[in-house]
């Protein structure tokens, strides 16, 4: 019973940062059909903000809120850099051009701040311990879970209900008829780049709390665990990165669990096998995207 | 056919053109230099073959490198090197030693297999899909050679590679390389993948079946990025897991981008530049540390350089200097003057 | 109302849309007739913003308008429904509905106003209202896209090929309610391979041929004109 009531606060905390992070990507790719590689600089820029404000003596929560801001900024930073010049060129362009500037900013960091490990303040509750059914877990954990359920909730809310989240859901589907209608189209892509650099925020202030440090490149685990999650899903679906963000933390988990100890340390390959497998089977994913056609 | 000769002749020219000024001239540095142009060669040439004809970008490519060099590296470093090298390594691959000429060879062999075995899932998947999943490949790949510490000395650097690699040898691998890449796109499984790359549909209609298609030509990149790293390993000789990550991807790929993915002489041309830069920027680098003017060592200048130009030239010219016709055809063209239109 | 003067759209080096000038006054319903690939869409979506201009000009009430972007022609009180029923199909038809009237959202009142009414021209759509729109059938597709449309309150209505893969019974019924539309007072520029269809509603008609305007007049004298099927044919 310990043992379940373990795995079960691991996977749903794990699962609720993955899913998270893969809305995070999700929400741009199924507008704009394009891969922002600089996702995970967007943590990066959460975390060294962070870093930079923290001798500043504001109150913790104030802190990530700038971080949160900057990492909003740094996302629709990355749509007018990497992908505007660049949109109606072709999808390839915009891979290369958002890789590109994900380099550019972590070199940048690694230029102007510093190659080594720096040091993140973190709130005293991230360090506390709870109880559940005999279960010691971090509160960090907890926290984690009831964050991922308010924001999903939040975004499902405003997917479903405002005319932002429909006419984003239009644009997904058909971005030219989005236009005819009124719809502003520049607006919808900051607007998803905006909530993009939101979540990786938020998740990103969480994951760096696993550690309490920053370097340049610790955008690139997310990153990779969105990209993932992302495919298992299904590209284009947003339930589906949810989905797929849970699937690849029921993985990882339980791989976790169950693999010997030499071994352990090749966890990511066996993951990433288990993925191919999924992807043998269903190589479209586990959901399917809104539709791209009409019927008749 | 003749335009393709035409491209093989100059883009191999221009490599043998390279060798006999650099030997000449007798600059140790530039021989250095050169070895590590043609090793590049080696890499982008096949990249191009996969992500010129099916349109798809791999991230694993470097990870391939990796499998190649360490292949070869367990293949040819000499029995009693290895008991310092590699102290846990496995029994019966301790006594093995063998020419670094076989070793190079079979560093690609290796490389092709796994690409063979790992990559057909992929092969079906969307475009988009197929490039991130290429990119966990890379990661995963290194993931494994950093933590295989029984035949990779895990993180830590594997030395006591025997050097092989001069600049003849580089260069020779190097003109195949455009010559099997010439080849490749020619061919009917060329021809069929870059129609499917714009029109899948009809493609198939035509009895291409796309997957497959993609499949030979990510195998056969495979085959050349191993042997580019076994190349690369006899040449360095000493090496670790971080030599076959991000950034040398980086690297490769913008060689391929600013020249144009689409065309082998793209793929050549483009590593000529980035090279030329590359060089001149840590020269650069070099002489603003020693000159002391930053307090801190300036790292990341030529990285980030680099990534500013591949954006310029995303921008202002989406398929790369050279973005669909080979050097061969366009020179063809320069001698017909063209009709006027209706 | 809208004026077109000498327009030209390209595809490349293939100009598809060769000095088009052509006149919608207030109130008129205008017919676009034409055989297939005759320019009539591309005229079309040129004027509603969502192809570009390589030539000409376009006025709206005076106003040139003629590199204005999709947003800013519905703004401008142009709304257009392009051919292929692009309905959203993931969306319900309420959502669809809502989404037309993105420009008007913030008068709240007045949008379900609007709503109300389209509900009650269409009943069809009513009853479907919290359907997702991919599940209607063709017909109550091409209701939706003109109900969805007419949300922005436009004072021009750009439809395009209307009847297009529909049975005629259903497109009987769509051409009342185009027939309604116009007695309301909307001025509606109409694109049309059915010309006898078209030309019953219409007061004026336009007829391209290969990207330029073959012939012009009332509904009237086009009907009566002979080589109607020449045009369309070619020779």
């Amino acid at each position: 019973m310990r043992f379940t009531i373990q795995f079960v606060v691991d996977v749903l905390s794990l699962g609720g940062a993955y899913a998270l992070m893969a809305l995070g990507l999700v929400i741009v790719f199924g507008i704009l059909r394009l891969v922002n590689f600089a996702y995970g600089e967007l943590i990066m820029v959460a975390g060294y903000t962070m870093f930079l404000v923290s001798g500043s003596g504001l109150p913790w929560l104030v802190m990530a809120a700038v971080a949160v801001v900057m990492a909003i900024f740094a996302g629709i930073a990355t749509d007018y850099v990497a992908f505007r010049p660049v949109r109606a060129k072709s999808v390839t362009a915009v891979l290369i051009t958002s890789f590109a500037f994900s380099t550019l900013l972590q070199n940048a960091a690694l230029l102007f701040i510093s190659p080594r490990p720096r040091v993140v303040p973190l709130p005293e509750i991230f360090s506390e311990t709870v109880q559940i059914g005999g279960v010691i877990t971090p509160l960090r954990n907890i926290i984690t879970i009831i964050t991922a359920v308010v924001l999903l909730a939040l975004f499902a809310f405003l997917m479903r209900r405002t005319v932002l989240g429909i006419a984003m859901r239009a644009a997904a589907t058909n971005f030219t008829m989005a236009r005819m209608l009124g719809v502003p189209a520049n607006l919808i892509i900051s607007s998803a780049f905006a909530i993009s650099g939101l979540l990786a925020g938020i998740v990103g202030l969480l994951w760096i709390g696993r550690i309490g440090t920053v370097v340049p490149g610790i955008g690139l685990e997310p990153l990779l665990v969105a990209f993932i999650a992302t495919v298992i899903g299904g590209m284009r679906s947003l339930t589906g990165a949810v989905l797929g963000g849970f699937v690849l933390a029921f993985i990882d988990t339980g791989l976790n669990y169950s693999l010997p100890q030499e071994l352990l340390k090749f966890r990511d390959a066996f993951t990433f096998s288990l993925v191919i497998m999924i992807l043998l089977v269903r190589p479209e994913g586990l959901m399917r995207g809104p539709a791209s056609g009409q019927r008749t | 056919m003749n335009r393709n000769l035409a491209t093989a002749a100059i883009l191999s020219g221009l490599i043998i053109a390279l060798v006999i000024v650099v030997e000449a001239l007798g600059v140790r540095v530039y021989d250095r230099i050169s070895i590590q142009l043609c090793i590049s060669l080696v890499l982008v040439l096949g990249l191009q073959v996969f992500m010129g004809n099916s349109g798809i970008l791999s991230f694993a490519h470097i990870g391939f490198m990796g499998v190649g060099a360490y292949t070869s590296a367990l293949l040819t470093i000499p029995a009693q090197m290895k008991g310092m090298a590699l102290p846990d390594l496995y029994p019966f691959l301790q006594d093995v030693a063998v020419s670094p000429y076989v070793g190079i060879i079979a560093g690609g062999l290796v490389a092709a297999v796994v690409a063979a075995v790992v990559s057909y899932p992929l092969m079906r998947l969307s475009d988009a899909a197929a490039v991130i999943t290429s990119f966990g490949l890379l990661v995963v790949l290194y993931t494994v050679t950093t933590n295989w510490s029984e035949i990779t000395n895990g993180p830590r650097t594997l030395f006591g590679i025997p050097p092989a690699t001069n600049l003849p040898l580089a260069a020779a691998v190097a003109v195949a390389a455009v010559i099997v890449a010439l080849a490749f796109r020619e061919s009917r499984v060329g021809v069929l993948l870059r129609a499917s790359r714009d029109d899948e549909v009809a493609a198939a209609s035509l009895g291409a079946h796309v997957p497959a298609l993609r499949w030979l030509a990510f195998v056969l990149a495979a085959l050349l990025a191993g042997i580019g790293g076994g190349l690369w390993g006899h040449f360095i000789t000493s090496f670790s897991p971080k030599a076959f990550y991000l950034k040398e991807t980086f690297v490769i790929l913008g060689m391929l981008v600013i020249g144009g993915p689409s065309t082998v002489t793209g793929a050549v041309v483009g590593t000529f530049l980035v090279t030329i830069a590359f060089e001149s920027l840590r020269a650069i680098e070099a002489r603003l540390n020693e000159a002391g003017l930053f307090s801190d060592q300036v790292v990341g200048l030529t990285e980030i350089v680099l990534a500013l130009a591949m954006i310029a030239v995303l921008v202002l010219r989406p398929g790369g200097l050279f973005p669909t016709r080979e050097i061969g055809t366009l020179i063809k063209q320069r001698r017909v003057k063209p009709k006027d239109p209706p | 109302m809208l004026e077109v003067a000498g327009l030209e759209v390209r595809y490349g080096a293939i100009r598809a849309v060769r000095e088009v000038s052509l006149r919608v006054e207030a109130g008129e319903l205008v017919a676009l007739l034409g055989a297939n690939g005759a320019g009539k869409s591309s005229t079309l979506m040129c004027i509603a913003g969502a192809l570009r201009a390589s030539a000409g000009s376009i006025r709206l009430a005076g106003e040139d308008v003629t590199s204005t972007s999709p947003e800013g022609m519905v703004r401008r009180g142009v709304a257009t429904v392009p051919e292929a029923r692009n309905v959203f199909p993931d969306l319900t038809v309420a959502e669809n509905l809502r989404l037309g009237a993105y420009i008007r959202r913030h008068d709240r009142s007045a949008v379900a106003e609007q709503r109300d009414k389209m509900l009650a021209l269409f009943p069809r759509l009513a009853e479907r209202s919290s359907q997702p729109a991919g599940t209607l059938s063709g017909g109550e597709q091409q209701m939706l896209v003109i109900a969805r449309a007419m949300m922005s309150q436009p004072s021009i209505l750009l439809l395009d090929e209307p009847s297009l893969g529909l049975a005629p019974t259903i497109v009987d019924q769509i051409f009342e309610m185009i027939q309604a539309l116009r007695s309301s007072g909307l001025t509606i520029l109409l694109v049309e391979q059915n010309a006898a269809k078209a030309l019953a509603v219409a007061d004026r008609a336009y007829v391209m041929r290969l990207g330029r305007i073959a012939r012009k007049g009332s509904a009237g004298e086009i009907r009566a004109a002979t080589d109607l099927h020449s045009l369309y044919l070619g020779g």
